[in-house]
């Protein structure tokens, strides 16, 4: 099998964006052809969950690959709900690695707030299962809250673990141009002071609004080729170097042990062993918290800490900026933002950034290593990513 | 008539799922519709909960009690919840009963109170 490589990368504001969604796939490409340096690609690839559902579009890829009068160049639209954005990355990869295409470009793009904010979940909500979790009004929130009770009774995390989580990545995204969310808060301000019920009232019990991450639009994208074509491009050698991907139970109340996310676990195994390195010689890591109790728990399953030691490790600080291992230094979903079908790519886009060394004021020094976990369905679909810089 | 949710029993087996699979997962071995029905157990005690403050659009309730239930014999099952201060561990007894109205359709779903 072929190398695969990072030639250019893009991305748009995460936040509620006024534009068509063809628009918001589009933008993000055109910054990356023109970090790439390059017009053409053989294959273009859209990850996408919602634009049938939400924007009333289908066909996504068609409509961007002639937007960006890219035809006739191969294109198609990647859904796997808020995993898309990996699999779509991984699909890049094997159309290169296996020697079909050389230059790839792989878009994530989704426009959410299209529909209100309970609309928007309900549509996310349809991934549950639609006999034994959707008509009882689940939602990813409720499940999320019903996993973060059985973890915080199980390894003894607190809310206060669970705000820790939320004010580091809400700082992070201060230092983030395209993050959702520039909002400066305190442990103080959600959760000890008078005001703290009203600033930070439930969602899912126990889970509080700063423990769910906004609801947004936003693009990214990532262009992928080969080795060889690198050498004409004169950019960091960012190489894909693991990948993995795991599934698990429909149901979040058939896993043997509801706390354990096995397909998380699994994954990164995968893309770890892929990449020939261990969790250890990993330097900054994009974890997917859609709730702040995913970061601790990914945290764990993936291996940078002992099961039931994440929230430890955040006490410690060693997730910060300046930290052993920064998770998270672009906000993470909770700041950052979650336009779902986009988000796998963002979260590529923030490593590639970091391993090139441009993350300005939120740059993890000497990055070499970057990972990122990317968790769809309530963990029964993961995609995991392994990027090493070389030298 | 009483009502009940059905659990599925491999005929090779003897494995139970719900909700329903094609294949069972533990032999893998049987074609499609090999199962009996068995209608789940009522009883359990109460795994985990959540009380949802945003409930989607169709229930137009301000909050909504979900929980995780685990029933005699060991089979789980996901349902609302008619409790004032659930507790994880609690004794619980389910009925069938309407869950969720959208439109024309009424959904029929496991809701579950204090034993």
């Amino acid at each position: 099998m072929r190398e695969v490589y990072v030639a250019g990368i893009g991305i748009t504001s995460f936040s509620r964006l006024e534009y068509p969604l063809v628009e918001i796939a589009a933008y993000p490409a055109l910054m990356a052809l023109r970090d790439a340096g390059i017009k053409k690609v053989d294959q273009v690839y859209v990850a996408n969950m919602g634009s049938g559902r939400i924007n009333g579009q289908t066909g996504l890829a068609s409509a961007v690959v002639d937007h960006l009068s890219l035809t006739p160049a191969a294109a198609e639209t990647i859904e796997n709900g808020p995993a898309s954005g990996a699999s779509a990355i991984k699909q890049g990869y094997m159309a290169i690695a296996s020697g079909m295409y050389n230059t790839v470009m792989v878009i994530g793009a989704e426009r959410m707030r299209e529909v209100n904010p309970l609309e928007a979940t309900d549509f996310v909500a349809t991934l549950t299962h639609p006999l034994a979790e959707y008509i009882y009004g689940i939602t990813l929130p409720s499940l999320a809250g019903m996993f973060a009770r059985m973890y915080m009774d199980k390894y003894g995390v607190t809310s206060r673990h669970l705000a820790m989580v939320a004010v580091k990545n809400h700082k992070n995204a201060l230092d983030n141009f395209y993050a959702h969310l520039h909002e400066d808060i305190t442990i103080e301000g959600i959760l000890d002071s008078p005001e703290a019920s009203t600033n930070n009232p439930f969602v899912a019990d126990p889970l509080r609004f700063y423990d769910v991450c906004p609801v947004s639009d936003g693009g990214a994208c990532i262009i992928l080729t080969t080795a060889e074509n690198m050498k004409k491009l004169n950019k960091p050698m960012i190489k894909l170097a693991g990948i993995g991907q795991a599934t698990d139970t429909h149901c979040v109340h058939e896993r043997n042990d509801p706390t354990d996310l096995l397909a998380v676990r699994e994954a990164a195994r995968q893309s770890f062993a892929m990449a020939k390195i261990k969790p250890e010689n990993v330097d900054v890591a994009e974890l997917h918290d859609a709730f702040t109790i995913l970061e601790i728990a990914e945290s764990e399953e993936v291996g940078f800490f002992k099961k039931g030691e994440g929230h430890k490790a955040l006490e410690k600080g060693l997730t910060k900026i300046g930290g052993k291992l920064p998770i998270n230094p672009s906000g993470g979903l909770k700041a950052k933002g979650h336009p779902v079908g986009a988000t796998g790519v963002g979260q590529a886009h923030e490593i590639v950034l970091q391993l090139r060394g441009g993350a300005a004021k939120r740059q993890v020094k000497n990055a070499k290593i970057g990972f990122t976990c990317n968790f769809g369905g309530f963990g029964n679909n993961v995609v995991c990513l392994t990027f090493i810089k070389e030298n | 008539m009483e009502l009940n949710i059905y659990a599925y029993k491999c005929k090779r087996c003897g494995q139970l799922h719900y909700p329903y699979k094609t294949i069972c997962k533990k032999c893998g071995d049987n074609d499609h519709n090999e199962f009996d029905i068995v209608a789940l157990p009522k009883n359990g005690k109460l795994l985990t909960y959540t009380i949802l403050y945003n409930p989607p659009s169709d229930f137009e309730v301000a909050a909504l009690c979900l929980g995780i239930v685990e029933l005699e014999g060991g089979m789980r099952i996901t349902g609302q919840l008619d409790i004032k201060n659930p507790k994880t561990g609690m004794k619980v007894a389910g009925k069938v009963e309407v869950v969720r109205i959208d439109g024309y359709n009424k959904h029929l779903g496991m809701v579950f109170y204090q034993e």
